[in-house]
């Protein structure tokens, strides 16, 4: 049933008409751990024809115009934070194609005749990236930069991709925050007012557990390769922990529950009025919209359409036996799918839409499905000399081998020795590595970009090693908190085969970041090491030259060289002043 | 012959060492290949074996910044087995390396150089050691074999070194050439070593011949064949790397320092804190000082170039961008050679207790720095000044004890007296 | 220079080499006294903290109400997993954690030491930050038994209720990763060295959950029985393996957290009756020193110390009104300010000796007492060199030309300084720091030296391997053993009339140049040790291998030099190391076969370094100055 529920989101994707039209979908489904998936997807487009006119409808036109500035063909800007907990919520939302590594994450294919002309495209699409989005993008630099050969394909149909030119770039070290939801709605042609999108809330968005968000936009074209349309697809996809979000917003301290309200497990020997064991009660919590996410929906955005399946914009993923309390004034449709795991409503216009479930004990979980891959990046050894990366990609199948891409972009102060590269499987002894594709760094110029061609074998795991060094750095090249350590971008993976069978698009998972800290000199004396080392240097020079130029006599020879030293200065002085001393005495007599 | 049963013995006793370590502690080779003090970003095997790794798989090493060795160590290295699984062959080649350098200095020592040269006869001529002693020296010097070990190819340009100066003391200018040729051309510096061997070969060369050359036509001849070999060495690295980018990785990154890996040095530590506006002129005034030390050594002592030689690899020992203990090591090996000036120097207790003494607080500071934690750069930095200063102490007394030298032949009368300097 | 020109006049002066005994005597008194004034309120501070981002006690706490029932339920359930089998103990304390929804695993280990057997199993659960990007973490250890082998009742239930009541936060910026090690030291010591990835896997599993760079971690030691028990003050543990200290920042927090903000007294050094004299201060820096010095693993935390990660364990002593809730709130609170941590711990000290809660000195402060100690040596050594350099004959101009002295000494030279050579002395240079004209014979006192310290080896693999059984006897025949040795080798010397007077100089010298070297360097790793060693070594600054009386006016030492020589030896015997440490042992109560095993394990599980500075370093020392004095019995 999830691979219906996925295709049912996917057949929302892809029902894309050349006219412009916008259509909006929220998904709603509870995973274990009293958490909750919250997947908005909010998708409109453009006809070319009127594009290239800047004649923008649903299409925003802030973005439109820079990417026809930049000759941004195509773009996808993600927005993440924290991680996705693949082992107890099993396989990610849009197969991983919607989401980006920590902080932010950003891939397009730039129209340009030659590779200089594309990366200053590429500066200028990020530097009006960063101004619209409040993010950093400008930071995104020749340094952290890579060209991948492998690991990304255009989704949109592109008619001379022979001049496109991929370019990605990440900031690990960014903090997603309201600051980028707040342009990311403004480009939502309800603008959070109506629709799905009113439950876009910053205190509860970035409360989440795992959230990102997505920005893709893409060309698509009928087959023959006329009447094409631009089309843009906002997503923004949360786990939310139900806990902590139904928590009010004027008493967000989890202050410990009165012991009236926790249920005891009585049966233990033990149990007394002021020992009690908390009692699982293993229920489906109970929650509604305007618990999860702090106000309800404010009835349906008026410019999606209002029916097919475009207009169904709320969908809730449960156990049919769960039951769903619909709470609105207006008129609302509700239809069920893929043997009624899937209940979608049509939302009312103008009037507040919300849904409630009561705590419920169920019978029958949600059949989670297994994610292909699971991976996990460490640094092993310790100390700010050199240091050792460490992933562990497992694959769960129990028939097929998994072929993958496994992209690494490191920035050029760690040094990674590609000799010391091994790649062992735990159940064979077979090279799992197909094919490398390998660009060392270059000094404050270009980050490492590392691309493998991987295969593992069924229920086997693959651990792959390699050595780096951290160079020490100029200390002005250190940022305020250098004791910190700097961020090392998540290593992206992508499966070659099996093929997903949602979506053209691919599976992608990727790592988490890390924290390389380096050797940090003290920044407080640079003045005393200018001096001390000059000092040093003035010795030898001075002791060798100061030999070199003058000439040696003896020592009882010094007298016929005048008063040399400072015991012949001062004597010399001495008898002058006693000179002195008597003329004058002899004057006054 | 007697003495050859003992040189034979001697090299015997320190490959034996050498090998013994090699087996004995399979792990030691790699934990001294990762000393800053020992390895720097231009001499690290490490980095030489990514290089290799690169090379063999057709990615261009110096398209990284990662490999500064020169190209034509790559198909030699690329030639033996791959150390990390069979390091045997490598072992063994770092052994004969060490051997035949200690067979060149002994050569050195044979020819007696230092205390007699044409022009030039120390009254303490007879105060030498044999050159087994010397040798021994070389061979058995802990820093000897703590850089064979870690085998950072600054290894290979000490052993081109000895050579050029073994045959610059004999003579043999073709050999001295080309052996000085390839030193430069691996570590660039000692081509400031060519004026003071140019002078000792004509030296030879005029003891020996019984019609002098033209000094002139000598010196050109000297130094179009220098350019002519390392033109030619340039252009089959060209060749074999298939671009001129190997230069600036090269030679660019000794000249221009952008990694600042730590070592005993005092370049590192001096431009991670040096302001950016001022980085290139101080990058200047560093090369103009360590090359000024050439004219005004050679000129001064011309009567004894070999000792100008000698000091000359002390001074890189101390002043280079990259320098390691293996060019130290280098110096030390030589300086037995002044047995004859050692009754004139006068600090070398200091100077050699604080050798001693940064060799053991050193390490200690390093780990306190990275690995610890608890102490910071200025520990490790602090023991590199001193270390260098007890270098450049020895430097500047054996430089006084040969003036000396030089007096009491020019001035009989002041032997044995206190001197002083005007 | 001019200077130094004019210092190496003086050199000749005779009276200069009267000078250096009373110089060392001066380092040593010096150095001493300079140690005992630190608890004086002039050369000690008030601790402070440093990195603004901890703001200690500045959060209001919550942890109480219905977690204290829950707490009472927790303590329960590991009072039921007593004696209960390691796998079902694991797999019950990893439920607990499972049900307050965190991610669990357990990993088995096992060490080999002196013919024991150490083994248990880790469990730790991590809690992902909802602010955290798995970059970073802190760790919240509770030792199954605590450092006295007492099952950890009170601490390991903390531990578990607090996970539950983190769980609920979503503050944390950082991973927090809560550890139930197996015992003490073996425990988070393999968790740890897991974690790095530098473990040997044979012995120790691999760990299955991992989560960002180690920030800090806070180790509980709360023995309190299932029904609970009042405790008085903290003892807060900071000794790390090795000596290592954590920052100071991470302490000063813990204090100001549990005296200022919970109203709960903080001692230290198992020093549970601290009044603000002169005489508590002393005795609490010492201890400290003495734990220091032997470089043990005092408590969880000291396994995380080697690996840069800032940890302490808080104990809970005596009898008292405070409660398990206090505690937690204090741990609350602690976390609260690792929470607000932006950079690894790196403002504080790192060297530093505490006297007191609330007082420290600096490294800038105390560091001096120890290379005074070490100096002293080194001046020895130099003037024993030039000593060593002077004959009979009036010394000459160092620079002078003169040809003597006649060629046949010379030649000997040669050969002395070839052999010298061979030997690879650790510079070429050493045979030619001749500031005069006599030439020194090298060969044996530098083979003699390095022979000694190859000799010292054998006793460090025997008692770091040996099983437990024959430690005792090897303990004991080895403390018989080293202290006749040095009059034996004398003895065997002597037959060949070695070493001549210049030749024990020399030896004495270069034991004494190592020494001080050592010491030196060894200040500043672990200033207690040496200082410690730099004591016990001191009187061989002061012994003298006695000359053969030369002329009827000669000393009256010299005359009657055997008895003199005797007396002196045995006198050495006492600050024998061996036997110094069988007194201390004997001092202390301890047994000694424990005390072996402990420096075993030690050495096999923590990478403990102290027996080697002992065996490489103090013993030869003592070995050199035993058998210079000791040629003084053979003519």
């Amino acid at each position: 049933m999830v691979s219906f529920f996925i295709f049912l989101l996917l057949v929302a994707v892809t029902s894309a008409a050349a006219s412009s039209d916008y259509s909006e979908r929220l998904l709603l489904r509870p995973l274990p751990q009293s958490a909750l998936l919250a997947s908005f997807n909010f998708r409109s487009n453009e006809s070319s024809a009127s594009f290239e006119h800047q004649n923008f409808r649903y299409f925003p036109r802030s973005l439109g115009q820079i990417l026809q500035h930049a000759h941004t063909k195509e773009l996808h800007l993600r927005f993440s934070l924290g991680r996705w907990d693949a082992d107890s919520w099993g396989q990610r939302p849009w197969d991983g194609t919607r989401e980006g590594g920590t902080g932010v994450e950003l891939w397009a294919w730039v129209d340009a005749s030659s590779e200089e002309e594309a990366f200053s495209r590429w500066l200028t699409l990020t530097n009006a990236l960063s101004g619209l989005f409040c993010a950093s993008l400008n930071f995104i630099d020749g340094t952290k930069t890579i060209r991948p050969v492998m690991t990304f394909h255009p989704e949109g149909h592109h008619h001379n991709s022979s001049n496109l030119h991929l370019l990605h770039g990440t900031l690990p070290h960014e903090v997603v925050c309201t600051e980028n939801l707040t342009p990311f709605v403004k480009l939502l042609p309800c603008k959070g007012k109506a629709g799905i999108s009113s439950l876009l809330d910053g205190h509860k968005l970035f409360d989440a557990s795992w959230q990102t968000m997505s920005i893709d936009v893409r060309p698509i074209c009928a087959g023959d390769g006329s009447d094409c349309a631009l089309e843009i697809e906002q997503n923004v996809d949360m786990v939310l922990d139900m806990d902590r979000s139904k928590r009010p917003r004027d008493n967000p301290i989890p202050r410990p529950a009165p012991i009236e309200e926790i249920a005891c497990d009585a049966s233990k020997p033990y149990n007394a009025e002021d020992t009690c064991y908390p009692l699982d009660k293993g229920e489906e919590p109970d929650w509604s919209l305007t618990d999860v996410f702090g106000k309800p929906i404010r009835g349906a955005c008026p410019l999606t359409n209002s029916d097919g399946d475009g207009s169904e914009t709320v969908c809730i993923n449960v156990p049919p036996e769960r039951s769903v309390q619909v709470n609105t004034k207006g008129s609302y449709v509700e239809s069920k799918h893929a043997e009624d795991t899937m209940r979608c409503y049509q939302l009312p216009t103008g009037d507040d839409f919300d849904l409630m479930l009561p705590s419920q004990k169920m019978t029958t979980g949600l059949v989670r499905s297994q994610p292909p891959l699971t991976a996990a990046r460490s640094i092993n050894g310790h100390g700010q000399e050199r240091g050792s990366i460490q992933a562990v990609i497992t694959n769960p199948s129990l028939t097929e081998y998994v072929e993958f891409v496994y992209l690494e972009s490191l920035p050029w102060f760690m040094k990674p020795y590609l000799h010391t590269l091994r790649a062992r499987v735990s159940t064979s002894t077979e090279n799992p590595v197909v094919e490398t594709y390998y660009r060392p760094a270059v000094d404050r110029l270009r980050g490492t970009h590392l691309e493998l061609l991987l295969r593992i074998p069924p229920v086997s795991t693959l651990t792959l090693t390699y050595d780096f060094d951290k160079a020490i750095l100029r200390y002005t090249e250190y940022p305020p908190d250098a004791n910190r350590g700097f961020d090392v971008a998540p290593a992206v993976i992508r499966l070659v085969s099996p093929q997903s069978q949602h979506s053209s698009r691919g599976t992608y998972l990727r790592t988490t970041s890390l924290l390389l800290p380096l050797p940090t000199p003290d920044f407080s004396m640079p003045y005393n090491v200018i001096i001390l080392t000059s000092t040093v240097m003035a010795l030898a020079f001075g002791n060798v030259f100061n030999l070199l130029v003058r000439r040696l006599v003896g020592a009882d020879e010094m007298d016929a060289f005048g008063p040399r030293g400072i015991k012949g200065k001062l004597t010399g002085r001495l008898q002058r002043l006693m000179r002195a001393f008597k003329g004058k005495g002899g004057k006054a007599e | 012959m007697a003495i050859d049963q003992q040189k034979a013995l001697l090299f015997g006793a320190a490959a034996a060492v050498r090998l013994l370590l090699f087996t004995a502690f399979p792990s030691l080779p790699n934990l001294l290949t990762g000393r800053v003090e020992i390895s720097t970003p231009v001499t690290s095997f490490k980095r030489l074996q990514e290089g290799v790794f690169l090379y063999t798989h057709n990615v261009s090493p110096y398209d990284g910044g990662l490999y500064h060795q020169a190209p034509l160590l790559l198909p030699l290295f690329s030639l033996l087995p791959n150390p990390a699984y069979h390091p045997f062959a490598t072992n063994v080649l770092y052994t004969i390396v060490d051997l035949l350098g200690a067979n060149a200095l002994m050569q050195i020592a044979e020819t007696g150089q230092t205390v007699s040269s044409r022009l030039f006869t120390s009254p303490r001529k007879d105060l030498r050691w044999s050159s087994l002693a010397i040798g021994a020296s070389f061979l058995f010097n802990p820093f000897t074999i703590a850089t064979c070990i870690a085998r950072p190819t600054s290894a290979l340009t000490n052993l081109f070194v000895l050579i050029a100066m073994a045959k610059a003391s004999q003579g043999a200018s073709i050999t001295f050439i080309l052996a000085l040729s390839f030193a430069s051309y691996l570590s660039m510096h000692p081509i400031l070593l060519f004026p003071p061997l140019l002078l000792l070969c004509y030296n030879m060369r005029v003891t020996k011949a019984r019609t002098p050359p033209n000094p002139w036509a000598y010196t050109l001849s000297h130094v179009g064949g220098l350019a002519l070999a390392l033109v030619a060495l340039l252009y089959t690295s060209a060749l074999l790397t298939g671009s001129w980018e190997f230069l600036a990785a090269t030679y660019g990154v000794r000249l221009l320092l952008p990694d600042l890996t730590p070592n005993v040095g005092l370049w590192w530590y001096f431009f991670t804190e040096m302001f950016d506006s001022f980085r290139e002129f101080f990058l200047g005034v560093f090369w103009l000082h360590a090359a000024s030390y050439v004219p005004g050594l050679t000129i001064r002592l011309r009567k004894q170039p070999l000792f100008v030689a000698i000091t000359l690899t002390g001074i890189f020992a101390v002043f280079q961008p990259y320098p390691s203990i293996a060019d130290a090591t280098l110096y030390l090996s030589l300086v037995p050679l002044l047995r004859h000036l050692f009754p004139l120097m006068r600090y070398t207790f200091l100077a050699s207790s604080a050798i001693l003494y940064t060799s053991f607080l050193g390490p200690a500071f390093y780990y306190l720095w990275i690995y610890a934690g608890s102490g910071n750069a200025n520990f490790f930095y602090a023991i590199t000044l001193v270390w260098s200063l007890g270098l450049s102490i020895i430097i500047g007394d054996s430089l006084f004890a040969a003036l000396r030298d030089e007096l009491d032949v020019e001035r009989p009368e002041l032997r044995g007296k206190e001197v002083r300097r005007i | 220079m001019a200077l130094i020109s004019n210092l190496l006049a003086l050199r000749r002066d005779p009276r200069i080499l009267k000078l250096p005994p009373y110089l060392s005597a001066l380092c040593i008194i010096v150095g001493v006294v300079w140690l005992l004034v630190l608890p004086l309120n002039e050369y000690s501070r008030n601790t402070y903290i440093s990195e603004n981002a901890l703001l200690p006690g500045q959060v209001h706490t919550y942890f109480g109400g219905s977690e204290h029932n829950i707490f009472r339920a927790y303590r329960h359930e590991v009072a039921g997993l007593v004696g209960k089998p390691i796998e079902e103990r694991s797999q019950r304390l990893g439920e607990i954690f499972k049900s307050s929804n965190l991610k669990v695993a357990t990993q088995k280990y096992e060490y080999h030491a002196s013919s024991r057997n150490v083994s248990g199993q880790n469990v730790y659960a991590v809690l992902q930050g909802p602010r955290a990007d798995a970059t970073e973490a802190i760790v919240l250890i509770a030792a199954w038994t605590n450092m006295d082998g007492e099952i950890n009742h009170s601490g390991v239930a903390l531990v578990l209720t607090l996970a539950r009541y983190f769980k609920r936060w979503s503050l944390w910026s950082k991973d927090i990763i809560f550890l139930l090690a197996g015992d003490s030291t073996a425990g988070p010591q393999a968790w740890v060295d897991a974690y790095h990835d530098s473990h040997s896997p044979a012995a120790i599993d691999p760990l299955s959950i991992k989560s960002g760079a180690l920030q800090g971690a806070v180790a509980i030691d709360y023995p309190a029985g299932p029904w609970g028990h009042r405790f008085d003050k903290l003892h807060v543990v900071y000794d790390g393996v090795n000596g290592q200290l954590p920052n100071l920042d991470l302490f000063n927090t813990a204090v100001s957290i549990a005296s200022g903000q919970m109203g709960i007294g903080c001692t230290l050094q198992r020093m549970f009756q601290h009044d603000d004299s002169y005489q508590a201060r002393l005795q609490t820096m010492l201890r400290g020193m003495i734990s220091q010095g032997l470089g043990h693993a005092s408590g969880p935390h000291s396994s995380f110390i080697p690996y840069h990660v800032d940890a302490i364990t808080l104990q809970t002593v005596g009898d008292g009104w405070h409660d398990e809730m206090s505690l937690g709130r204090t741990l609350e609170s602690l976390f609260r300010s690792l929470n607000n941590l932006l950079e690894h711990f790196h403002q504080s000290f790192f060297f530093y000796l505490l006297m007191q809660a609330n007082r420290f000195v600096s490294i800038g402060t105390y560091l001096p007492s120890a290379m005074l100690l070490a100096v002293n040596f080194t001046i020895t050594a130099i003037a024993l060199w030039v000593a060593s350099g002077r004959s009979d004959v009036p010394v000459a101009n160092p620079a002078s030309t003169s040809r003597s002295p006649a060629p046949k000494s010379e030649k000997a030279a040669g050969e002395s300084e070839m052999t010298v050579l061979k030997t690879g002395s650790s510079i070429a240079l050493i045979p030619t720091i001749s500031l005069t004209i006599t030439e020194r014979h090298l060969f044996l006192p530098l083979t003699f030296i390095a022979l000694t310290h190859f000799l010292a080896l054998l006793p460090l693999y025997i008692f770091n391997n040996a099983p437990e059984s024959l430690l005792d006897i090897a303990f004991n025949t080895t403390a018989v053993l080293t202290s006749i040795l040095p009059t034996l080798a004398a003895y065997v010397l002597s037959i060949y009339h070695r070493p001549t007077q210049q030749e024990a100089t020399l030896i004495q010298c270069f034991s004494l140049l190592l020494l001080g070297m050592f010491l030196s360097a060894l200040a500043t790793l672990n200033f207690s040790l040496s200082f410690l060693i730099g004591i016990f070594a001191a009187p061989l600054t002061f012994i003298r291998h006695i000359p053969l009386p030369t002329s009827p006016t000669s000393s009256i030492l010299s005359k009657n030099r055997k008895p003199v020589s005797a007396v002196i030896s045995l006198l050495l015997v006492a600050i024998n190391p061996v036997i110094v440490i069988r007194a201390a042992t004997l001092y202390w109560g301890k047994d000694i076969v424990e005390v072996l095993v402990q420096a075993a394990e030690g050495w096999h599980i923590f990478g403990l370094w102290t027996q080697v500075v002992v065996w490489l370093v103090w013993w030869p020392a003592w070995f050199a100055g035993g058998v210079v004095v000791a040629r003084g019995m053979f003519s």
